[in-house]
């Protein structure tokens, strides 16, 4: 097998170029899309930064992230890593960007239902070997959800499975976290801890957090908000 | 559960294939043995003695001539064809045999030398050496139950008339000489007395009546396929005799491959169909497994690492069908190589069965593995 490289050292900027997700193509001039400060823009997320994307639902929250992510290409105009157009990405280069530049928390969460929670951390954690048990539990314990580790993630409420995403997204080093509604199912006092947690980890890597809301956002200072 | 069905399928169709390939193996051997010289491939063909030949009333030379043998040479069956020079003088073979000395007269052909499959010792003749021989099995058949018995001689066997000094006394053109000569081996395919070509021609310098050579009255063919109904029927429209029973041989020969190629081909279909329930049962499983292959591949697994799994079982279930079916194929030839035995039939070679069993499954997981790679891939 022939060893993947990548083309940047770390991103330092992701950058949307006239980009429009495929399914608005033709209402540019419309409603939201018209009035959207990222469809049909220049957009640059630099890093480090804070980055507070406020949408209504509809508006191509969660295709953002995908495109972003590279786990879906059907949109208009370009995106770039650096100077790099992500289209031109392998599957390969995709998998090394996920492993190492950038962390995504999706907001369907996509834990693996019948594996326990300490299961779902460790598949990704097993790849990247970011973080020792230990701190695992330690982040689990931080978020309340310690005494789950052993549980199967099915059987967790929805803002239980929320935590433990944001700490299975957490166990990798990144240059952007992407985090597509983490705090929607959470109370107050969770929400300013996971804020708390990915904040720390931000700094760690030297990275950026990019969020999303479409009401209860992740409460994160200094953030630069953007109109979806 | 499909997995299993494939598993039962294909180890039917690979079992069928090995057997079929293991008995052909084993049964062509029968085919195979006991003439060194010259192989199965050969026939000696010649013009049939006719009545009218016999009372002198027909030109005796009723040999080929070179029209005929341009047209067998046409034929798309024929690979090559020989002719047998025979000798144009008079030959006295002498042999001593303890106290009695037997003599008698008796006559020499040749064939070219690649005819030969196996060159015997001292085939290589030169002026002034010992004369090789290679002898007809029926010929000394006939003297050990025939004449032996008749006359109180002893009988011989192959290896003890090997070393027995013979002495040719040949005579022609006004000139004789004699020559050593012995017996280096038996041949059931040639039904002739064979000496090496150099000697003939040289002899036949020597001794005949030069202009006197006539048409080659016999001929060796070497043929593509034996058994083959169109020599056959070329042949029998010509009226030229194929000598020996070869042809039973050949034409036994020709059945056997086509009952191996119907067998084979049947397997090889089995295996075919079960190919292709084992697609099938990928597909859906894979299928099945969709989402969860795309959410390892969104924490950044490589398709190569979330397809790992299933790369295993396809080869882990093939490996274990060539094994079985690799057993099924030693089981059933002991079987009938026992009964093969009895006939005095020994086995051949479980090489090509094997061969042929690997190559398939190699080719059958190559494409599998193919097919999870474009779905696995296709799910990022």
């Amino acid at each position: 097998m022939s060893k993947t490289t990548l083309p940047f050292g770390r991103i330092d900027s992701i950058t949307l170029d006239m980009a429009l997700p495929g399914v608005f193509a033709g209402q540019e001039k419309e409603g939201h899309v018209a009035l959207s400060e990222v469809w049909m823009h220049s957009l640059t997320f630099s890093r480090p930064g804070r980055y507070m994307i406020e949408a209504e639902s509809g508006a191509g929250k969660s295709s953002l992230c995908s495109f972003i992510y590279g786990n879906r290409s059907d949109y208009l105009g370009d995106i770039l890593f650096n100077d790099t157009n992500v289209r031109t990405l392998s599957i390969e280069q995709w998998c090394l960007v996920r492993l190492r530049h950038l962390a995504l928390l999706p907001q369907e969460m996509k834990l693996f239902a019948e594996l326990s929670v300490m299961e779902n951390i460790q598949i990704k954690n097993r790849l990247t070997g970011a973080c020792t048990t230990v701190q695992i539990m330690d982040m689990l314990e931080r978020l309340g959800v310690a005494e789950k580790a052993d549980q199967p993630a099915g059987r967790l409420s929805v803002g239980q499975q929320q935590r433990v995403a944001v700490i299975r997204a957490l166990c990798q080093p990144f240059d952007f976290i992407i985090l597509d509604e983490p705090v929607s199912h959470l109370d107050a006092t969770n929400n300013g801890r996971v804020a708390e947690l990915v904040t720390e980890a931000a700094a760690r890597n030297g990275g950026s957090i990019i969020t999303t809301s479409v009401g209860n956002p992740l409460v994160l200072d200094e953030a630069k908000h953007i109109r979806l | 559960m499909q997995i299993v069905g494939y598993a039962l399928a294909n180890l039917a169709g690979l079992a069928i294939v090995m057997c079929a390939i293991r008995f052909y193996s084993d049964v062509s051997t029968a085919y195979r043995n006991e003439d060194s010289f010259v192989s199965k491939d050969y026939m000696i063909i010649s013009r049939p003695v006719s009545t009218l030949t016999t009372l002198g009333l027909k030109k005796a030379d009723g040999g080929f001539t070179p029209k005929d043998i341009s047209e067998l040479e046409e034929q798309p069956w024929m690979r090559k064809v020989g002719a047998f020079s025979s000798a144009n003088f008079s030959v006295m073979a002498s042999m001593g045999l303890g106290d009695s000395n037997m003599s008698t007269y008796m006559f020499l052909e040749s064939i070219p030398d690649d005819f030969l499959d196996v060159m015997p010792e001292g085939w290589d003749w030169k002026p002034g050496q010992t004369v090789p021989v290679i002898m007809s099995r029926e010929y000394l058949a006939l003297y050990n139950f025939g004449f032996a018995g008749s006359r109180g001689l002893p009988q011989l066997s192959e290896s003890i008339i090997g070393r027995v000094p013979i002495t040719f006394r040949l005579s022609g053109n006004g000139k004789s000489t004699v020559v050593m000569a012995r017996i280096v081996g038996f041949s059931s395919r040639l039904n002739t007395i064979a000496v090496p070509g150099t000697f003939m021609t040289w002899a036949n310098d020597q001794f005949a009546v030069p202009g006197t050579q006539p048409n080659p009255s016999r001929l060796i063919l070497e043929v593509s396929k034996p058994g083959d109904p169109a020599i056959m029927k070329y042949m029998e429209r010509h009226n030229y005799e194929v000598a020996g029973d070869n042809t039973d041989n050949s034409r036994a020969t020709y059945f056997l491959r086509i009952i191996t190629a119907i067998v084979v081909t049947i397997g090889a279909v089995i295996s075919l169909l079960a190919f292709f329930i084992l697609t099938l049962s990928i597909f859906l499983l894979l299928q099945k497994s969709r989402e969860k292959l795309h959410n390892l591949m969104l924490l950044g697994y490589t398709p190569a690492q979330a397809a790992a799994p299933y790369y295993r079982l396809v080869v882990a279930v093939n490996a274990g069908i060539l094994v079985l079916s690799t057993v099924i194929m030693f089981v059933a030839s002991a079987r009938w190589q026992a009964q093969l035995d009895e006939i005095g039939v020994h086995a051949g070679s479980a090489l090509p069965a094997l061969l042929a069993g690997a190559t398939i499954v190699l080719a059958v997981t190559a494409l599998n593995l193919l097919t999870i790679r474009r779905i696995v891939r296709k799910a990022f």
